[in-house]
């Protein structure tokens, strides 16, 4: 067995471990549940390692599943993939040390957040469509959970909810593979669920545009893309800390890159055609997500939105089809998962100390909480995109390569970047300035070295990514320029001359 | 004049059940032993069974071998013992055992009178088990009432409760009448082809063109009537709610899994072996009744408050489901479907019974509130049930689901599939109204633990469940072996 499936397997080993452990050794599970997370992040860190910046997938690895269906357990790794490993692997052992306060229980959350690991890398991983709907599908049930017997007092509501929204929009996409597959078999003769050869399908433009459709339904929920969102502000607000960490910081990323790495591969004629309404859908979500968020009395739904927004650029970078936007689209994902996972951090800190997320009830923290105010601006600016931090690279990447494409959207895009200023800096204000007027605020502790440890390594990755996003930029780009190839190989689409490489951050020899 | 020759292996898994019903209820009027006594007579006959099973399946497969096809017609061709018949005998016989496990506490709960349950279970296995063999209509129907009237007994066993006997009689009026529709349909086959043999039905098709089929088409749509009322299909699904809810929790499972694997074996046999010709004819009436069954089902378990009766309609959405495998002229899909689905009903209700008490009582959501607390093994393993039957990912279910959409996708029924998928997020939807139940609600009361036997039949339910979620190859590849002849 190879890397990657130690990569899934470990996780999955993890959650055994910790279940084995009896109940009343409840002192033992969280620990023993974080050193084993940074296990498969040690594996992910040699990935990146290892990782070789060239195009195509890497570390493959394929067994046959049952092969007269032609399923196999088909895994690899690409520039597309692996910054989300990575980040997942990141965002694990820190959503289970932010969980402290879970008393209740702990050694099945332990297990549902290990399972929902292995889950996670694995709809990344997969590189056969039966084996990626498994992992796609499956993640549900943890994270169902976990919103469902952790989460606050919605929370059955809330969990039910994402659990039906997501499984609804699957429903399309798993007639979808089915279509795919038998129209595979039909052409070369021989059933096969793998990626690579489906992406060889000939399909009419009616039926390629259903299945485009079909999977992008799927994905358009999951991330949220408008008007599809609605599941997202229960779900978040609901989940316990760690539930919102993964699920801003890698359940809404599986929509985005299952947009880029299925949607763009297998149907690149479509794509083109419908990148116009997939590109006016990403900006209603961004300016909606915004103004809504500004108007939000509550913390955490205000992040919730926000994600909304952000999301939405990610989805226009990946449909404007040019090097920048593609580029800006992955590295947006992780930076994304950073900044959000660490707002959504930030807030449940404050609400196990005050027991609520209304901002009016809060006010001059910055005087009794420096420390917890320092991070919270921090990633404030990290997520409005201030240059020098990684959110300015993203976003900078998406409009710049979605202006070569889609001009107009670009523009409103942009007004994006303004409105999150607003809702953010004004929350910030609400919350932190002033002087500290309520009883309550004016006893708050500041953050624990518990708590700075948790946050650090997030800041660290903000002003890395940064200040010198070619470390990742450099394993992105190739395999983003062959996703672009592979859309212009198969349709008549050329990617507008600044549209194609010698975009600023461009990773190429010279630099 | 040539004596026919007899094959004995043909039968003798009926046999081997059939004498021990006959042993059980003669031991219990000579000695009066105890209820577990009787259950080792069961379970040699249950052993014997299946090592008979096993037998013919290696018959048949050395058998097909060398092209010796006429060495399977047993008894002049009335009774097969192809892989359909084998594959069909394995899932009752493993339904039998997990259901006489899960139901044990419900035998012995009757005294004296268990020993008639018991012998009644082995009957209706023994029943269902020769209908599904038979290749001679007039057989087939012989096993359905031999199976049915064991069940509708079976149904009232706990006379007391005037919620039983109605549901006895419900399931005894309505199932008789089911019968009589069955009959007549082959009495009108029999009268357009001359033919009862299922056999000889196909070649009499391939050697004449009927010019004016009236009387094989209404016969064809009779046949779909009563077996689709055995199979709880709507819109003949009327008595299942009422049944499940009515009948002693502990062999409900056990009843409801036995039709319906015998049930849809025998729509399998009778309309894609027997009659191939007239698919232009039968596939679009079981697609509308698929996908009747799938919305009304999915949509009125949405309301149910009652588990058994929300398990009742989900069984009518699974019967959708399954039929759903059949519109495309296959068969590997309905197989692999029938037999996990079995398994987790009988799971199921093994956990209803262990919760809600064995005999017949209500099942109200609320007594699952909390379960997770009081019976945590019980909980996770009826949420790994609920689950596999909602056909989530690394369960049973959703291989199942899968291999039945593909096939009708392939059969071109792509209407079809997409309904199916849209309702089985409906389905999700009660499935996790359970869960929700279990595993988020906080309760005080508390729960005895389950009986060993019902541990063991949970446990295997859930271990397949599972297992062939993961590794689904070797039971996919019997189903795609099991081919009827």
């Amino acid at each position: 067995m190879s890397l990657l499936t130690w990569l899934i397997l470990v996780p999955i080993a993890g959650a055994l471990v910790i279940m084995a452990i009896p109940r009343e050794r409840e002192e033992l599970h969280l620990p023993l549940g974080i050193a084993l997370s940074a296990l498969p992040l040690a594996l992910a860190g040699y990935l990146f390692y290892a990782f070789e910046p060239v195009p195509g997938f890497q570390f493959t690895e394929s067994v046959p599943w049952y092969e007269p269906w032609g399923i196999s357990w088909s895994l690899g790794v690409d520039g597309i993939s692996m910054p989300m490993v990575l980040l997942t692997t990141i965002l694990v052992p820190i959503a289970l040390g932010a969980s402290t306060g879970i008393k209740n229980r702990r050694k099945e959350f332990v297990a549902n957040t290990l399972l929902l690991e292995a889950g996670m890398i694995g709809v990344f991983l997969a590189l056969d469509l039966f084996l990626f709907f498994v992992f796609f599908e499956a993640i549900l049930v943890p994270m169902y959970f976990i919103i469902g017997i952790w989460g606050s007092d919605r929370r059955r509501y809330a969990a039910t909810k994402f659990f039906l929204y997501t499984a609804f929009g699957s429903a399309f996409m798993l007639a979808g593979i089915i279509a795919l597959a038998l129209a595979h078999s039909a052409q070369a003769g021989s059933v096969s669920f793998a990626l690579a050869d489906l992406m060889t399908v000939e399909l009419s433009q009616g039926t390629e545009r259903w299945l485009f459709a079909a999977f992008a339904l799927a994905f358009a929920i999951k991330v949220p893309l408008f008007p599809l969102h609605t599941w997202l502000p229960d779900a978040h607000t609901e989940a316990p800390t760690a539930g919102s960490v993964l699920l801003a910081g890698v359940l809404l990323k599986l929509g985005t890159y299952g947009l880029l790495r299925y949607n763009l591969g297998l149907f690149p004629e479509a794509s083109v055609d419908a990148a116009w309404i997939m590109g006016v859908l990403a900006v209603i979500g961004i300016v909606y997500g915004a103004v809504v968020a500004i108007v939000q009395p509550d913390l955490k739904k205000l992040v919730a939105y926000s994600s909304v927004s952000h999301l939405g650029f990610i989805v226009l970078g990946t449909f404007a089809l040019t090097s920048g936007g593609l580029q800006g689209a992955v590295i947006q994902n992780v930076n994304h998962g950073i900044t959000t996972g660490a707002l959504f951090l930030l807030v449940g800190m404050i609400y196990e100390r005050r027991h609520t997320k209304q901002i009016s009830e809060f006010g001059g923290l910055q005087k009794v909480m420096p420390i917890y105010a320092g991070f919270f601006l921090f990633m404030v600016f990290a997520s409005i995109g201030l240059p020098g931090l990684n959110g300015f690279v993203g976003e900078f990447l998406v409009l710049v390569g979605s202006y070569a494409t889609l001009p107009p959207l670009a523009i409103i895009a942009a007004s994006g970047v303004v409105l999150a200023a607003i809702y953010l800096l004004w929350a910030y204000e609400r919350v932190f300035t002033g002087i500290p007027e309520k009883e309550e605020n004016k006893a708050l502790s500041d953050l624990s070295p518990r708590e700075i440890g948790l946050l650090a390594p997030l800041a660290i990755l903000v002003l890395v990514l940064g200040l010198y996003p070619n470390i990742l930029l450099d394993k992105i780009a190739p395999s983003t320029e062959q996703v672009l190839d592979h859309v212009e190989a198969s349709t008549g689409y050329e990617v507008p001359e600044p549209g194609r490489l010698g975009d600023v951050f461009v990773a190429g020899d010279g630099r | 004049m040539i004596t026919p020759e007899i094959q004995w292996i043909a039968i003798l898994p009926e046999i081997a059940l059939a004498a021990g019903a006959a042993a059980v209820l003669l031991i219990e009027v000579q000695w009066k032993p105890a209820a577990n006594r009787l259950g080792w007579v069961a379970g040699i006959s249950f052993a014997l069974a299946m090592a008979f099973t096993i037998v013919q399946w290696l018959t048949a497969s050395d058998a097909l071998a060398v092209g010796q096809i006429g060495s399977l017609l047993g008894f002049s061709g009335m009774v097969l013992m192809d892989g359909f018949a084998v594959f069909g005998r394995l899932a009752l016989l493993a339904i039998m055992g997990l259901g006489l496990m899960s139901g044990w506490r419900f035998v012995t709960g009757l005294g004296r009178r268990g020993a008639e349950s018991i012998a009644l279970i082995l009957l209706a296995t023994a029943g269902f088990s020769i209908m599904i063999a038979s290749n001679n209509l007039v057989m087939m129907f012989l096993g359905l009432e031999v199976g049915s009237i064991s069940l509708y007994v079976l149904a009232g066993m706990t006379r007391d409760t005037s919620r039983s006997d109605e549901a006895a009689m419900k399931y005894f009026l309505l199932g008789s009448f089911a019968s009589a529709i069955f009959i007549y349909g082959v009495a009108l086959l029999y009268a357009g082809t001359g033919r009862f043999d299922v056999l000889g039905m196909r070649g009499f098709f391939s050697g004449v063109i009927v010019t004016a089929p009236a009387v094989i088409l209404i016969g064809i749509a009779l046949v779909i009537v009563g077996l689709g009322f055995k199979v709880s299909a709507a819109p003949f699904h009327s008595w299942a709610p009422d049944v499940y809810q009515g009948a002693p929790a502990g062999i409900t499972g056990y009843m409801a899994a036995m039709a319906k694997v015998a049930g849809f074996l025998a729509i399998a046999r009778i309309l894609i072996t027997g009659l191939p010709q007239y698919e232009q004819s039968w596939a679009p009436v079981l697609a509308g009744v698929a996908a009747l069954s799938m919305a009304i089902g999915a949509f009125m378990a949405l309301v149910q408050s009652d588990v058994r009766r929300l398990l009742a309609y989900s069984g009518v959405a699974h019967a959708g489901f399954i039929m759903t495998g059949l519109v495309g002229g296959t068969f590997t899909g309905m197989l692999f479907y029938v037999a996990v689905y079995a398994l987790q009903l009988v799971g199921a209700f093994a956990i209803v019974a262990a919760v809600s008490g064995s005999a017949s009582s209500a099942s109200d959501i609320d007594d699952y509130r909390g379960l997770v607390r009081r019976s945590p093994v019980l909980a996770v393993s009826l949420a790994v049930l609920l689950l596999g039957m909602a056909g989530l990912p690394l369960t049973s279910g959703f291989v199942a689901k899968f291999g039945v959409f593909a096939e009708a996708w392939a059969g071109g029924f792509e209407w079809l599939v997409i309904l199916g998928v849209l309702t089985s997020v409906v389905t999700f939807a009660f499935y996790l109204r359970v869960i929700v139940m279990m595993f988020m609600e906080e309760s005080e009361s508390d729960l005895a633990a389950p009986s060993t036997p019902v541990r063991w039949a949970v446990g295997l339910a859930v271990l397949g469940t599972v297992l062939f979620g993961i590794l689904p190859e070797p039971l996919l590849r019997l189903a795609a072996d099991a081919f009827p002849l």
